[in-house]
């Protein structure tokens, strides 16, 4: 299945890191890069991703804000939130902010194929550290 | 030959993106990877690498740490310091560690092949942050600060800093002493010999030492920073 994924994160070495994890699944392409929220706003528009993985803490806009207003603008633009953050209060605010799915930073390498995957199929995936195994739900 | 680099980072996927950064580089390779400072010292000690890259924010064992361990063990060895922060105290901790470099993480994808091309030509690297703050203290003091000066805070040893980040971050004494194969006993010495020299009454106490210092980070939801700042987050 092809997926077309915007990486949103204002650290390039972790844009480099999450792109080569991601670009090993073949028919997934990354398709831009934002390095703040204003500019995941832009590309979200022009470049009519499926995903964007979105970091929380960027400058000038936040993750949060940046996916309420996408959510208004884009409804069928998917969000994933990849985050430091490993709260369920923050989980719970970036799901009522309309993510789709939430996977804590440090455990990226081992959730974040399985949460592009459910979150493009418009299903729920959220993974805390203290979670021993993701919860997936439709 | 080929130049062999150590990475330590406690994220993998920040592993990933420095590991596709240096070995783009012709005569470079990535020889082993540490998630965390003492698996950082372990593998530096069997892979003798020409150079370790380690992040500050490590748990176990924090970076600043993890580098005073490697000089210890062998004073050759070429260490470069990434850190999501310049403050003043996390640079002097660096420079008296022993770093010969150091590098935002914000900055990794510019910097850190010129830090690492620097070591290779035994120089060394540091952010403009850092060179500002070396030249004032020798404008002020008429001299760089040196890894000889005495430090202003009581001095723990390493073992006494092992032993107060792992209690920081939340384990209990039969942790702790399980994590540095000791006795629960020799822990709690340890763990009492802290709180006296730091003038400390509580764990409360000893992790707000620990924050201060730098020997545990702290995570900050996106509310109460301010724009433009901005963790590895």
């Amino acid at each position: 299945m092809t997926i077309r994924i915007l990486l949103v994160d204002d650290h390039p070495i972790v844009r480099q890191g999450l792109r080569t994890l991601l670009e090993g699944r073949p028919g997934w392409e990354v398709v831009g890069e934002a390095s703040d929220g204003l500019e995941a706003l832009d590309k979200a528009a022009s470049l009519n991703p499926d995903v964007m993985v979105l970091d929380v803490t960027m400058p000038r806009m936040n993750g949060l804000e940046a996916c309420r207003l996408i959510r208004k603008r884009t409804p069928g633009l998917e969000i994933l939130f990849v985050t430091q953050h490993d709260s369920p209060q923050m989980m719970r605010e970036a799901m009522e902010a309309g993510g789709r799915g939430y996977v804590v930073k440090s455990n990226a390498a081992r959730d974040l194929l399985a949460a592009v995957e459910a979150v493009s199929q418009h299903r729920v995936f959220t993974a805390l550290t203290r979670n021993v195994s993701p919860v997936e739900a439709r | 030959m080929k130049l062999r680099i150590l990475l330590a980072d406690d994220h993998e996927i920040i592993r990933r993106g420095l590991c596709a950064l240096l070995q783009k580089h012709e005569g470079w390779e990535v020889c082993g990877e540490a998630s965390d400072g003492r698996e950082a010292v372990e593998k530096a000690k069997q892979l003798n690498p020409d150079v370790v890259i380690v992040d500050v924010g490590m748990p176990h064992l924090n970076g600043l740490d993890t580098t005073r361990q490697l000089l210890h063990h062998d004073p050759n060895f070429k260490v470069i310091v990434l850190t999501i922060t310049d403050s003043d105290q996390v640079i002097r901790e660096a420079l008296d560690a022993g770093a010969r470099g150091f590098v935002l993480k914000s900055d990794a994808a510019r910097d850190l092949v010129a830090a690492v091309e620097a070591l290779q030509s035994k120089r060394m690297f540091f952010t403009p942050r850092v060179n500002d703050l070396v030249l004032a203290g020798f404008l002020e003091k008429g001299h760089v600060p040196s890894r000889n000066e005495p430090p202003s805070l009581p001095t723990l040893t390493a073992r006494e800093r092992e032993v107060t980040q792992l209690l920081a971050e939340g384990k209990s004494s039969k942790e702790v002493a399980s994590l540095l194969n000791l006795s629960t006993k020799t822990v709690e010495t340890h763990r009492s010999n802290i709180m006296r020299k730091l003038s400390l009454h509580s764990i409360r106490d000893l992790v707000v030492y620990a924050i201060k210092n730098n020997i545990i980070q702290l995570e900050m939801p996106p509310h109460i920073k301010s724009a433009g700042e901005s963790t590895i987050a």
